[in-house]
């Protein structure tokens, strides 16, 4: 059933079909797609994009659980993605997830009372030369003090 | 054709052969989980790595083509070693739950341990804590701690069924074997599953802690629940408690038979042999009068039924017996019963009372709830349901194989119809409530209790014999039918032979062309 | 001394370098211009071949050669993967290639792909990079308007779409079968091979898998001839590499270099030394799966077979540094964690070894070290190493042989003092 989504986003999705010889190939592209206008991809999205992409609706629940930025729930308003791999953590990046625990009040993996900051920690972000460093929904930042981190935060309203 | 060596014999295969198949025909099983032959090899459990000569790592036996003189060691310190490293693994996040699970005695988890000698953990950490008892269908439990990720549930239902209702989620020491909210194993072949798992993780709530595979005897046999005659094993224990000498069925399980069934069977037919085997059992002959059940002997019960034929007979109303006859009945069975009754005894009507046809399916289920119609119809049954009418027309008596005409007609219509028939018996291995209406019931055995053949739906016969022992006091159509030719005095020289399948079936190979090639 | 030649990255640092002017300006496309108007795709391909073009993803495997796998006269579409999942700890270079100058890998993609007669290419970058990868739409658009790309490629009869796909945080997804299983919207499991990806890859047709900074060194050679690149590596590892240093150096960041350049001079000639005077203790040369140096093992040139001949592997080319004062069991930890958070759990080795090698190296950390655990860990890597379904394995296990191997009497002194179970 794909009556929970609407006609563009339908229509966005099939474009993205259309770029490979097998619709099931879009995919991964798609649940970004969906999770992008959607905060998630619910239980009723993975059977929608099931739908649309002539797949079993259980193998869009195992795409789903493999990969890390999947999400079956929302996040807050900003999503802090705090790397624990090795170079930062070379660079202090235990002692900067904690700082920022105790700035926002949760830890990894939780999500302020307000909605606004959900903090995780993820592997090697590929920006090794600015550790530590994380990223915030989509954007990198790095070389980051307390300092900084203060500055950041205040600046995500 | 490929010449290989395997520990140092050599073997001839066909191009584009598996090293795992060669060594099935040098005699050599190599140790496997993932593998299934009904599956294109999957390559995960890492179990069957052997050592090729010339290969400076160890190679996969499941999925490594031969090649020409290619020399393969199955048996070394370093194949010894890689298999004992498989297994530490598996058994480190492994549950010790062998002392209540049902797979225990017929586990490869515990065979390979035994066999490489892992009986010390050095695992010094803490298990994963997963769910034991997932409901994923209606007969089957998965138990996440046991599960080894061998993938072979998830491959039959995409690749078999293609009903796809299992998946993998997660990853890493995380992977899980789930399926959907609402969206149950429901297939019509969720059992095989059952047997396909190498270990106990998903198991069969039907025969969950009901007993333990080394209490078990087994048996072959065909099933009888369609026309496909998938072949089978019976479990049973013989000298089931408070029924001496008679066996209870614990579980059917698929016998593999390249030809008929492959290694799978239906969940009807797999799960049927509750009722059909162990519930509401006829267990001894009776004669119902005034309300009151009398149990007979048997030699009393053939006695008084040959009685009552061979009086119809001297009057010369042979013809008032009618004889219902089922394809639940043996190619052997049908056979002396239309020599009985047709040709030396001149019964007026024989005919036959089948259940209706059932749901079916283009994998292994048959619309016909017989396992042998093909071979009545061989055998000269007119196939067509008699109307009742027909049946009790000028019938003083009537002998009815099997209850299945309760399956066609209602009750107050049978009734009706009967009343007017003398002697009314049936031969029946359950009671169904149509004994009510009988005058006599003869308990009979279940093709699983019997000697015998049945004709498949292609014309395939299949001998079986029998897999588990029926009541003391429950006999075979067979031998039923042997009987009454001995209490009609019919011709003794010809069907004092006839006591046996395999006698009758040599007769019936002789008599008719089609089973020519059955003796 | 010489500066070294920034072949790749020289204009790197050029605001707007990225739109398709700067690029043109600067003699952009020419090498493609040059191989569709004058050679054939044979002659492209063995410049390549004689360039001595090694993969710069983590295997090091000759591209050319590997072009070459594609079998001849199939009917079957052939497809170019690009592999700019990125997920090795250390290393972050293709991210400079793919925000900085696009277009240079967008020639090398129609380069190579003409050189194997491929019409359909799939840049996979890994999901984290979703601003590089739109940057990376526009150079693709902007390539096309150019007529670089599409239909008839400056009239010469040759087509090539591209279409850029991402990742969703998989490291697995850098290993070329896991990936094309997750470019066919699949869980990232690598495939058993045989057969490989040059016969059976993409969509069960032939593939080509490259790496970013693979394919953006093609223009240059073709423009310059196998000759030019030879000279600036090795006769068998042509070419400069772009390593990236990271950890406790004063400038960590990216550096192109030659082929062979020695280690200690990446570190402490051009990444500035130790950070903050500090003494340094141990490198890992090639991102996180490569085994560990000590610090007086860094004299070791970086070329795939010198760094292999050193018992460790140029992989990606991130160097990691290590100072004295960091206890080895950290780096410890963060390898057993990012293995076995990475393991994809289809195999048993890699699934449940990675998970045994985690939990026996944070009980460690948590201060209830036992001993035997040195070696508990070392026999776990060696049921790993091999053993596994794919390379994922191997780099699980080498780096946990290698520290514990080097740095016994560390992680042995640290331990608590044997005693009961925990």
């Amino acid at each position: 059933m794909i009556a929970a989504f609407s006609p563009e986003l339908v229509s966005k999705i099939e474009a993205l079909a259309g770029r490979y010889p097998a619709k099931a190939a879009a995919l991964l592209p798609v649940l970004h797609l969906v999770q992008s206008e959607r905060g998630h991809v619910s239980a009723e999205d993975e059977r929608a994009v099931a739908g649309l992409l002539g797949m079993p609706p259980i193998k869009v629940r195992e795409v789903m659980t493999f990969y890390t930025m999947f999400r079956r729930s929302s996040v807050g308003r900003y999503h802090i993605q705090v790397c624990t791999n090795l170079s930062c953590s070379l660079a202090g990046g235990e002692a900067l997830a904690a700082y920022l625990e105790a700035k926002l009040g949760v830890k990894l993996g939780g999500t302020t009372p307000d909605g606004r900051f959900t903090l995780t920690g993820v592997e090697c972000l590929g920006a090794c030369e600015t550790a530590p460093c994380l990223m915030v929904n989509f954007d990198y930042y790095g070389n980051l003090d307390a300092a900084r981190v203060d500055e950041l935060l205040g600046s995500l309203t | 054709m490929i010449k290989l060596f395997i520990d140092g014999a050599a073997v001839e295969v066909p191009e584009g052969t598996t090293v795992f198949k060669a060594a099935e025909q040098a005699g050599i099983e190599l140790p496997h989980f993932c593998f299934h032959p009904a599956f294109a090899p999957e390559g995960s459990c890492r179990l069957c790595l052997i050592q090729i000569e010339g290969s400076p790592k160890l190679e996969l036996g499941c999925s490594t083509v031969v090649r020409e003189g290619m020399k393969v060691v199955t048996q070394s310190p370093a194949v010894r070693e890689a298999r004992r490293g498989v297994l530490e693994f598996l058994l480190a996040e492994h549950p010790l739950d062998c002392p209540i699970c049902d797979k225990a005695g017929e586990c490869k988890l515990q065979d390979y341990s035994r066999d490489y000698g892992l009986t010390e953990s050095a695992f010094r950490e803490f298990k994963e804590k997963r769910d034991k008892k997932v409901a994923i269908g209606e007969k089957l439990l998965l138990d996440r701690e046991r599960c080894i990720q061998c993938t072979r549930c998830v491959r039959f239902l995409a690749a078999i069924t293609k009903s796809h209702e299992l998946g993998v989620f997660e990853r890493g020491v995380h992977a899980e074997i789930g399926i959907l909210e609402g969206g149950p194993v429901r297939n019509g072949y969720s059992g095989n599953l059952v047997d396909l798992c190498p270990v106990g993780a998903i198991t069969d709530t039907d025969f969950r802690f009901k007993t333990r595979p080394w209490f078990l005897s087994r048996g072959e046999s065909v099933c009888p629940h369609c026309g496909r005659g998938c072949n089978i094993y019976v479990d049973y224990q013989p000298g089931f408690p408070r029924v001496p000498g008679s066996a209870k069925v614990f579980r059917i399980r698929p016998r593999t038979n390249e030809a008929v069934n492959g290694p799978w069977i239906c969940d009807a037919g797999r799960y049927g042999y509750v009722r059909a085997q162990n519930e509401g059992r006829s267990d001894r002959p009776f004669w119902n009068k005034d309300g009151a059940k009398t149990g007979l002997a048997w030699d009393t019960a053939m006695a008084v039924l040959g009685d009552k034929l061979r009086a119809l007979a001297d009057a010369g109303r042979a013809d008032r017996v009618a004889v219902a006859a089922t394809s639940w009945l043996t190619n052997e069975e049908l056979f002396l019963l239309k020599k009985i009754f047709r040709d030396d005894f001149g019964a007026g009507r024989i005919v036959m009372c089948d259940p209706p046809p059932g749901e079916w399916d283009d994998f292994l289920r048959r619309p016909d709830r017989t396992p042998n119609a093909r071979g009545a119809r061989e055998l000269g049954f007119d196939p067509a349901p008699p109307t009742l009418e027909a049946l009790a027309r000028g019938t003083e008596v009537l002998i009815l194989f099997g209850p299945h005409i309760a399956e066609r007609f209602a009750a107050d219509e049978l009734r009706a119809a009967l009343r007017g028939i003398a002697v009314k018996v049936l031969v029946t291995p359950h009671f169904t409530g149509l004994e009510g209406l009988m005058d006599g019931v003869l308990a009979s055995a279940t093709p699983a209790e019997k000697d015998g053949s049945f004709t498949n739906f292609e014309g395939r016969v299949q001998p079986f014999a029998a897999a588990a022992r029926p009541c003391p006091d429950v006999r075979s159509e067979l031998a039923i039918l042997a009987a009454l030719a001995g209490s009609l005095g019919l011709r003794p020289d010809y069907y004092g032979r006839l006591t046996t399948a395999a006698a009758v079936r040599r007769e019936l190979a002789k008599d008719i062309p089609f089973f020519g090639g059955a003796a | 001394m010489t500066k070294a030649p920034q072949v790749l990255t020289e204009f790197f640092w050029l605001e707007q370098l990225h739109r398709i002017e700067a690029y043109v300006a600067r003699g952009g496309y020419a090498a493609l211009k040059k191989a569709l108007a004058e050679m054939t795709a044979e002659q492209v391909h063995d410049e390549v071949k004689k360039a001595a073009l090694r993969g710069r993803g983590g295997a090091g495997f000759p591209a050319g050669v590997k072009w070459g796998f594609i079998p001849k006269g199939t009917d079957k579409p052939k497809y170019l993967c690009v592999n700019a999942d990125e997920g090795e700890p250390g290393t972050f270079k293709d991210k400079y290639i793919l925000s900085h100058d696009p277009h240079l890998l967008i020639e090398g993609i129609v380069l190579a792909s003409y050189a194997v007669g491929i019409h359909s290419a799939y840049v996979y970058i890994r999901g984290e990079y979703e601003t590089i990868a739109r940057r990376l739409e526009q150079a693709i658009d902007e390539a096309r308007g150019a007529g670089f790309l599409g239909r008839n490629i400056l009239g010469s009869g040759f087509d090539l779409e591209i279409v850029v796909h991402r990742g969703a945080g998989a490291y697995i997804c850098g290993e070329e079968t896991a990936l094309l299983e997750s470019l066919e919207g699949k869980r990232g499991n690598p495939r058993l091979k045989p057969p490989f990806p040059a016969v059976v890859g993409l969509f069960q047709c032939p593939t080509v898998i490259n790496n970013v900074e693979t394919l953006a060194n093609v223009p240059g050679i073709i423009r310059n001839g196998a000759g030019w690149f030879l000279e600036l590596g090795l006769p068998k590892d042509g070419g400069t590499r772009i390593f990236g240093v990271s950890g406790a150096v004063a400038k960590p960041g990216i550096y192109e270099l030659p082929s062979g350049t020695s280690l200690r001079e990446i570190i402490f000639t051009h990444a500035g030394g130790m950070k903050d005077g500090r003494k340094l203790k141990a490198v890992i040369p090639g991102g996180m799966s490569s085994p560990i140096l000590k610090a007086d093992e860094i004299d070791v040139r970086m070329d795939v077979d010198s760094v292999a001949a050193a018992g460790s592997m140029l992989g990606s080319g991130g160097i990691i540094v290590i100072a004295d004062g960091t206890p080895i069991l950290q780096v410890l930890r963060k390898v057993a964690e990012f293995y076995a958070h990475e393991s994809c759990g289809q195999c048993t080795p890699c699934r449940l070894g990675t998970s045994w090698i985690r939990k026996t190296v944070e009980r460690m950390a948590a201060g209830r070290g036992q001993a035997g655990d040195v070696d508990a860990l070392i026999r776990l890597a060696a049921n790993i190493q091999g053993r596994t379904l794919c390379p994922l394995g191997d780099a699980a296990a080498m780096p946990v042989t290698a520290i514990a191997r080097k740095f016994r009497a560390e992680l042995e002194g640290g331990l608590a003092t044997a005693g009961a179970r925990p």
